[in-house]
């Protein structure tokens, strides 16, 4: 079970279905051209079988070779980097930059093992800042900003 | 491209020039010199900022960044045994074991004058073969420039670390990423789903720096939290004296070429290069006995190769268009955020701007000798500050430069998504450089391939048979991509 049901296997069979599932895509779309080389989907069907194929080999010896990826020190640091990294990424276009990087900076430090409040809460307001000082007010292309304040 | 150089001194002279290539040489030097931001981090980092500025500012800030970084990763190599990037990992070998019997400094300045002559040297390469290496590809046409591409793409894929399967995968990623948006001959809309964001396809920068920089933070934020090493006793760089370079002079010969010779091989990087010379170093220097206990010959086979490596590098990348690796494809894709077109166009419609580009990058090499021995004091103290400042002031910075780009919040999902795909990739083995690479060429290697088709009706074997030129270099695709094939072959029937 575990041949089958490790992250190699299950990263590379993603790959291969998301590849058949774009290959799918190709098809039944109607485009001003019909000559085969002149389609806008002729080249990345070309592409696309060739990354079927590739993900197929990549899978099969993924299956085949019993080595493993490197162990995962911390599942819970690498999850609340990982997950406040993408909820930062997404809402600094609706609650701007500063507020967002701030909350982003006091929880990603004390997950990479920074504990004195002090430093934690200094850093956290102190990078943010500068970068909005300079963008916003130095450069003359201001970040996004907050809904409570056009300062920030 | 001679007749441009007074204006070209006219333009680094300027206040905008010096600063540039001052900052961007320190930044490269602290960039490099913390442990795990790399080269192509750090040019990652610094490459929205340089949207501000004109197109010769921008080009020399990245490869003052490059050059720097490339030196920089000595510094932490020697003084804690960490090296600040892969090229400088040959330099701890050797670095070290002299920095912990109190050379410190002494081991610095051997790295520093190695470093210097290997960039300048390649800097001169640079200069005379780029323009000829352009002057012979103006003679191709769409079939010629599809086949080169594809040798290019091949040469990237069968020298790069890892798996052949996982690094061609990665380039048909990267390609694939590329046909997203508009189709180059009839505009219309591919793979967009209707989200009219991707109408003008994937923000390259946002990508880039996804795959790059916030992967490696997730890729440290998976590991055990390193401590911050001791430092040795430093008090500044010393550097050798002649006396000292007697019998050594060679071997920095030696290193030089091969830095420079490998560096315009597309796919292979400074590291490669830096080990290659070491072996090379260990074999044929008189003082080869020394190896591996702090013999100043290491550290000149290390450094004088990887920093001959960055003109080198240069040279496709600036005369055909075709990255060496995923540094130059940054700076590939800097290019035509610009409006450049890398090629052997380039040399022939902007003497200015390639003079600009020659002149400058022969500054940088040489402005790492004051920096670098002004910097090493400071860079010393900075290779104490702990990961996750650095790792949280990376998110911060890549998120304010990758809005600062277009302003659109979108770019910053990209990068967002491109972080996460490139931290599950990264931990298969499977190499980002071919991905950046494939995403920058596709474009082009489609739009070749199908106006090739239309001038041989649709026959894609009359692009080989009435091409002699494409014939040979889709032969030579051909034998780059089978070498690993029978280096594999020949290494299972050896065990």
């Amino acid at each position: 079970m575990q041949r089958f049901a490790n992250e190699r296997v299950i990263v590379q069979l993603a790959l291969l279905l998301v590849a058949v599932a774009l290959y799918a895509s190709t098809f039944g779309q109607s485009f001003s051209s019909s000559d085969l080389a002149q389609s806008p989907m002729f080249f990345p069907r070309i592409v696309l079988t060739l990354w079927i194929g590739l993900s197929l080999i990549a899978l099969v010896q993924a299956v085949r070779t019993q080595a493993d990826v490197a162990p995962i020190a911390s599942w819970t640091r690498i999850a609340v980097v990982l997950i406040s990294a993408l909820i930062y990424t997404n809402v600094i276009g609706s609650e701007g930059f500063f507020l967002p990087s701030v909350v982003f900076a006091l929880i990603c430090l004390p997950a990479f093992g920074i504990r004195k409040p002090f430093i934690v809460a200094a850093f956290a307001l102190l990078v943010p800042g500068v970068l909005v000082a300079l963008f916003n007010h130095s450069l003359g292309m201001p970040l996004p900003t907050s809904r409570f304040t056009y300062m920030f | 491209m001679l007749s441009s150089l007074p204006e070209a001194i006219g333009i680094l002279l300027s206040l905008e020039g010096l600063l540039v290539l001052i900052l961007g040489t320190v930044l490269g030097i602290i960039l490099g010199a913390m442990p795990g931001i790399g080269s192509t981090v750090a040019v990652a980092i610094v490459l929205p900022f340089t949207l501000t500025m004109g197109q010769a500012p921008a080009i020399i800030l990245l490869l003052a960044v490059y050059a720097g970084s490339v030196y920089g990763g000595s510094i932490a190599a020697i003084l804690i045994n960490t090296p600040g990037t892969p090229q400088s990992a040959a330099t701890c070998l050797d670095g070290y074991p002299m920095a912990q019997r109190g050379e410190a400094g002494l081991a610095l300045g051997w790295a520093t004058v190695a470093s210097v002559i290997g960039g300048l040297v390649s800097a001169v390469v640079l200069i005379f073969l780029a323009p000829q290496l352009a002057a012979v590809a103006l003679e191709f046409g769409p079939i010629e420039t599809f086949a080169l591409i594809l040798l290019g793409m091949t040469c990237i894929v069968s020298v790069s670390t890892g798996s052949v399967v996982k690094g061609l995968m990665a380039g048909m990623i990267g390609i694939f990423l590329s046909t997203v948006g508009g189709d180059p001959i009839l505009g219309e809309m591919r793979f967009t789903f209707g989200n009219w964001q991707l109408f003008a396809g994937f923000n390259l920068l946002a990508v880039v720096i996804g795959v790059f920089a916030l992967s490696e933070v997730f890729i440290r934020a998976s590991n055990k939290i390193t401590t911050v090493s001791e430092l040795v006793a430093f008090n500044g760089i010393v550097l050798p004296s002649w006396q000292m370079w007697k019998g050594r002079l060679r071997n920095l010969t030696k290193s030089v070429a091969i830095g420079n010779v490998i560096g315009v091989l597309p796919g292979t990087g400074a590291a490669t290069a830096a080990f290659i010379s070491y072996a090379e170093g260990r074999r044929s220097s008189p003082n080869r006995e020394g190896f591996g206990k702090g013999e100043p010959d290491g550290i000149v086979s290390s450094e004088a190769a990887n920093n001959a490596v960055t003109g080198g590098a240069l040279v496709p990348t600036m005369a055909l268009g075709i990255p060496g690796d995923a540094i130059t494809a940054v700076m590939l894709a800097t290019l035509t955020l610009h409006g450049i077109t890398p090629g052997p166009k380039l040399v022939e419609d902007n003497p200015t701007l390639i003079a600009t580009i020659f002149a400058g990058f022969f500054v940088i090499n040489l402005l790492l000798l004051p920096l670098g021995m002004l910097l090493s004091r400071v860079a010393a103290p900075i290779l104490r500050v702990r990961e996750a400042f650095m790792m949280t002031s990376i998110v911060i910075l890549c998120a304010a430069g990758i809005y600062f780009v277009r302003g659109n919040p979108f770019d910053l999902l990209v990068m967002g998504g491109a972080g996460v795909v490139g931290f599950l990739l990264r931990r298969q083995g499977v190499p980002m450089a071919p991905l950046v690479i494939g995403m920058v060429l596709g474009p082009t290697l489609e739009l070749t391939l199908r106006q090739g088709l239309i001038l041989t009706d649709g026959n894609f074997f009359a692009f080989f048979t009435g091409h002699p030129i494409a014939l040979v270099l889709a032969l030579a695709a051909l034998g780059a991509l089978s070498l690993p094939i029978i280096r594999a072959l020949r290494g299972g029937a050896k065990t």
